[in-house]
């Protein structure tokens, strides 16, 4: 059970990291509040189950709709200024932010911060698994296509990728929608498993995780994220009597990983699987001769 | 219409606070165009300096409590500026790096802080000349006037040195066009030091006045914020529109906190941010400048 829920947590990590790397890893934009898509779907997909009798499934996608209705609503606004990448942080900043304060202080629905209970536990093993499996195939072909490729000439050089004429502002919310709406997905996912939802699930700390899984993991790839997200979730298990180093570490690898290796661990790369192929081939080849 | 005028007081002192928090943070931005998001835990780090000063040494005027502030935040600030930021300008690393790298040294200098000073409110007891000034029915607190004044000396100050000095020029050619400023013999790194020792400055005497108004703790820098969404609001990387957001700010934040509910007022804040973003979307004094080939 420890180990399934364990394994389930790194799921859902990795749900909501595959987002902000398209947002982040490949567009380019600063996102420093992912954490409030999650608590806007996790809610949207509560309430819709426990209060308007919404089937589980529908429910968790229901959810990452609303992150994506959210996220058009403040982010139009910021992406479409002048200064769009700051705007944009500095928005994502007060966004996490006013989404606790928001839920904390309204009693009604959302039972302020004692947060609602009683969640049947439906995000089995299999379901978030299907989950992660989908999601990721989606990111990883979205990634290889052409709206992909316009999400890296715009984090390249956001002026040539106009002049060639790529629509800067839509393929920005394009990329946007898609991250809210993984990481709402995620929240979702997350507060059915954890069987309570409150404000506090979805701190700025948590922001700070899935940050750290990009920042990490590298830009321009998806594995290295995905890989740095399961590894965050499972060795701090491991490293209980440094967990409260843990904010310490992260913040300390941001600045040392900018100087020496922007790009992160694993930059431009992705993992393949290539070898396992190569290697069959030469035993194969050894075994002929 | 007495309680109205005490709100708009306590809006403008603290307003005055969000100004210079802004143009601390404005400077830095309109010169490296990145936003630097170390400046609240900059702000926090001097809090604690005058609590240093004031409670460690004893030495409760307000004059030492802001003199501890400001050695520690234009420390911290120029320590930041050496170790993250420089050598990634000299790369000409891209925004995203620069803004990584500060959001680094947020999250490790507030939780650093947290482990070594714990979470614990520590209220800064600094004393006043006096308590409470009244006109007539209007009582107005020591701490909104000494922080509007003070502000408003430092704004002052401020905008002579930018405006009228060679220093200020420097600066004013560098947030044009750093690198031609640089050919034309000015040297960006010496400008850098100064602005960094400017931001940490500002930071450092808001600090102490939110420190005062509230209590310090390791999350004080989230004050930051506010900066920030006043930048927003008055044009980001302006320094007038800087102090106008500000004050714009802090005046709505209070009639709003006095006259509806205060557990509602940074949903306000940023509301208003959404609603400059949507209708101004370069600030109030933003310049419709593009970026040219």
């Amino acid at each position: 059970m420890y180990l399934q829920s364990l394994a389930i947590f790194a799921c859902v990590n990795m749900i909501a990291v595959a987002g902000l790397v398209l947002l982040t890893g490949y567009t380019g934009i600063f996102s420093i509040g992912h954490a409030g898509f999650m608590a806007v779907g996790a809610y949207a997909a509560v309430i819709s189950f426990k209060y308007l009798a919404v089937p589980f499934l529908p429910a968790i996608i229901a959810g990452g709709f609303v992150a994506v209705l959210i996220s058009v609503i403040i982010g139009y606004p910021a992406l479409r200024s002048m200064m769009a990448g700051d705007a944009f942080a500095i928005v994502m900043l007060g966004f996490v932010s006013v989404v606790r304060i928001s839920i904390t202080n309204i009693k009604p629905v959302f039972n302020a911060s004692f947060g609602i209970s009683d969640i049947p536990r439906l995000s089995t093993m299999s379901v978030v698994l299907a989950f992660t499996i989908l999601s990721v195939w989606f990111m990883r072909n979205f990634l290889k296509s052409h709206y992909g490729k316009n999400c890296i000439a715009i984090q390249q050089q956001e002026t040539a990728a106009e002049m060639v004429g790529i629509n800067v502002l839509k393929t920005k919310l394009i990329a946007l929608m898609i991250s809210a709406f993984y990481a709402g997905v995620a929240g979702g996912l997350f507060s059915f498993f954890a069987t309570y939802l409150a404000p506090t699930n979805f701190s700025e700390a948590k922001s700070d995780d899935l940050l750290a899984a990009v920042v990490l993991g590298g830009i321009n790839t998806l594995s290295g994220p995905l890989l740095a997200a399961a590894i965050l979730v499972v060795l701090p298990e491991f490293l209980r009597f440094l967990a409260i180093w843990r904010l310490v570490f992260y913040g300390a690898a941001f600045v040392v990983i900018m100087q020496f290796k922007p790009e992160g661990l694993m930059g431009y790369r992705e993992i393949s699987f290539k070898w396992v192929g190569r290697l069959y081939g030469k035993v194969r080849g050894k075994a002929r001769d | 219409m007495n309680l109205f005028v005490q709100q708009v007081v306590t809006g403008l002192s603290i307003g005055g606070i969000y100004a210079l928090l802004a143009v601390g943070y404005a400077l830095i931005y309109s010169i490296f165009k990145f936003t630097n998001f170390a400046f609240g835990a900059i702000l926090m780090c001097a809090a604690y300096g005058a609590y240093f000063v004031t409670h460690t040494l004893k030495m409760t005027s307000l004059v030492s409590g802001l003199l501890g502030a400001v050695v520690i935040g234009v420390i911290v600030s120029l320590a930041t500026e050496l170790l993250a930021y420089r050598s990634l300008r000299r790369l000409k690393a891209s925004r995203l790096f620069l803004m990584i790298s500060a959001m680094g040294v947020n999250i490790f200098v507030q939780n650093l802080m947290t482990i070594m000073m714990s979470a614990n409110l520590r209220s800064l007891d600094i004393k006043m000349p006096f308590n409470v000034i009244r006109f007539g029915k209007i009582r107005i607190g020591s701490l909104d006037i000494f922080s509007l004044v003070i502000s408003l000396i430092v704004l002052g100050v401020l905008w002579i040195f930018i405006e009228k000095t060679k220093h200020g020029i420097a600066i004013r050619a560098s947030a044009h066009d750093t690198d031609t400023a640089g050919l034309m013999g000015i040297n960006v790194n010496k400008i850098s030091f100064i602005v960094f020792a400017i931001s940490g400055l500002t930071a450092a005497i808001s600090g102490t006045f939110m420190g005062m108004k509230y209590a310090v703790y390791p999350t004080l820098g989230a004050i930051s914020s506010k900066a920030f969404i006043s930048s927003v609001i008055g044009g980001l990387g302006s320094l007038p529109g800087a102090v106008l957001g500000g004050f714009i700010l802090g005046v709505l934040e209070t009639m709003i906190s006095g006259y509806i509910s205060s557990s509602f007022r940074d949903l306000f804040s940023f509301s208003v941010m959404i609603a400059v973003l949507v209708f101004l979307p370069n600030g109030i004094l933003g310049s419709g400048i593009n970026d040219k080939l």
